[in-house]
């Protein structure tokens, strides 16, 4: 994403700005993401009640992001890379805004996990985690320093992911299956894998925009990748 | 070789008897009432390998532009001033023949597959088939009707129910008529500056031109006028070739089919506007319309 260059050099700090803001609000949302695994792993409920609270900046910045990306189209009535760049960008925030909100789940489901005794399962989560959050680290890199490169591999890693998720519902349902008192927690986990892997979806989906923004190739639902 | 290709060199030879062609089944009239034979989207304007110099081939302002213009499509020349698209488009109905010393010092340009510099074809006669819309609307000083009908007279159509019906049919055709129709006698310098371009619009498409050139043909007009214009182009494309100059690359965006962007007398891309406006092929493209042209 080109931000200079522009004769017009309010326009080249107008998009610059959105930029920055767009890449601010993944960084929110991230952290609420990290806030919530930390809040189930060291079952540290205020943890996740600042996940909660912390949603609400997130759900703002989107809002204001969308009214800048308007106004950016409005006023500078953009063409080619730099409309591709904005349209992107709106998109892009809401898919963070989204991550942000299966933050807030996991982090709802941690705070009632952590009403019952710890469970070694939990460990089940983490590979879950640790791979979602290389994906979306590696989404908001690519969109922050325009790298294709990154992209296709955020959507590369997405099957990987997958697999864990697999992997981890299905020794979850054999918990399910057992006896005992913790069905409800084992359900909390099962739900928070889902969600996990719903932020690899959402960060793929950060990577294909990434991708169009730079070269205008749309690879959504069997898109062929650019050359 | 179609019919229009056939009929073509006799409708552009030089001395034209004018009365003879209108009594002619080649005649320009004739041309009017017959449909297209020509499959829609084929080439109306063949641009190849043309170069063109106003100081007698000293330095040439155009270098070997070449590009095909669709029938029945608007096509758009876009690119900063002095780029060339305006001498371009005055080349093709030879208007820069006024300039005497300009030149085309290479190529050739073909309507309906008649080379329209050669010998035979007289400049006239090119512009029944050519016509011109301007930056600054230029009504005669006329009545709003004899504005009209002024380059049907010309060609030496006299009977007034034939008038009336030509002049009605291109007002309506300019969406001008229900603005007009009570105050046919009026001068034509007393409407607005919008309906003064759209009069100059119906002016020229009342002799059933086949290309209509449009320099910047809203470039005086407020918003609301150009909206008219522009929607006035997209009705009339149906029924004409319209090539366009425009400084606007919205209004380039909003109602062409294909534009082509020029810069130092050298075209740079021609593609599909949606290609052009959303991801163009060439880098200059992309920072011309993307303001960062230095």
């Amino acid at each position: 994403m080109q931000t200079g260059g522009h004769i017009l050099s309010e326009f080249n700090a107008a998009l610059k700005s959105f930029k920055s803001k767009t890449v601010n609000i993944g960084c929110l949302s991230q952290q609420n993401l990290e806030n919530a695994i930390q809040g189930m792993i060291s079952r540290n409920s205020e943890l996740c009640n600042k996940v909660i609270a912390e949603d609400e900046d997130v759900d703002q910045l989107e809002i204001s992001i969308d009214e800048e990306g308007m106004t950016l189209m409005s006023k500078y009535r953009p063409f080619a890379s730099d409309l591709r760049a904005i349209v992107a960008s709106m998109k892009i925030t809401n898919v963070i805004e989204r991550i942000s909100d299966h933050a807030v789940s996991i982090a709802k489901r941690s705070r009632k996990l952590n009403k019952f005794p710890e469970l070694p399962e939990t460990a089940l989560i983490e590979p879950l985690y640790k791979q979602a959050n290389s994906m979306l680290t590696d989404a908001l890199s690519a969109y922050s320093n325009s790298d294709l490169e990154l992209a296709m591999k955020v959507i590369e890693a997405d099957d990987a992911l997958d697999n864990l998720h697999k992997q981890a519902t299905k020794k979850l349902t054999k918990c399910l299956e057992g006896e005992g008192e913790n069905h409800k927690a084992y359900l909390h986990l099962v739900f928070i894998s889902r969600w996990l892997e719903r932020v690899g979806d959402l960060a793929e989906n950060i990577a294909e925009d990434v991708i169009y923004m730079e070269t205008a190739t749309d690879i959504r639902h069997g898109g062929e990748l650019p050359s | 070789m179609s019919t229009l290709t056939a009929v073509a060199p006799n409708v552009l030879q030089k001395g034209t008897n004018v009365d003879a062609e209108l009594n002619s089944s080649n005649s320009t009239i004739t041309m009017e009432t017959t449909p297209n034979p020509t499959p829609a989207n084929q080439t109306m304007i063949e641009i190849d390998d043309v170069s063109f110099s106003y100081d007698l081939g000293k330095t040439n302002t155009l270098r070997n532009i070449s590009l095909d213009i669709p029938e029945k499509q608007v096509t758009a020349f876009i690119g900063p001033s002095g780029c060339g698209k305006s001498t371009l488009l005055r080349c093709i109905n030879r208007m820069n023949d006024l300039v005497e010393t300009s030149r085309v010092t290479n190529g050739e340009i073909r309507i309906m597959g008649q080379d329209i510099n050669a010998k035979s074809v007289s400049a006239i006669e090119l512009r029944k088939q050519v016509g011109m819309v301007f930056q600054k609307y230029n009504p005669f000083p006329k009545s709003i009707y004899d504005n009209v009908a002024y380059g049907l007279r010309i060609q030496g159509i006299k009977d007034k129910s034939t008038l009336d019906e030509s002049v009605e049919r291109a007002l309506k055709g300019a969406a001008l008529w229900d603005e007009v129709k009570d105050r046919l006698k009026d001068s034509a310098l007393g409407l607005s500056g919008g309906q003064q371009q759209r009069l100059c619009i119906a002016r020229a498409t009342a002799v059933r031109p086949k290309v209509i050139l449009m320099d910047e043909p809203c470039s005086a007009l407020d918003p609301i006028a150009t909206a008219k214009v522009e929607e006035l182009i997209t009705e009339l494309r149906r029924d004409f070739t319209i090539v366009i100059v425009t400084h606007s690359m919205q209004q380039a965006s909003r109602i062409s089919n294909n534009t082509a962007f020029f810069y130092l007398g050298e075209l740079i891309e021609y593609d599909d506007t949606n290609k052009i406006f959303s991801n163009p092929s060439i880098k200059q493209t992309e920072d011309y319309i993307s303001g960062r042209f230095g």
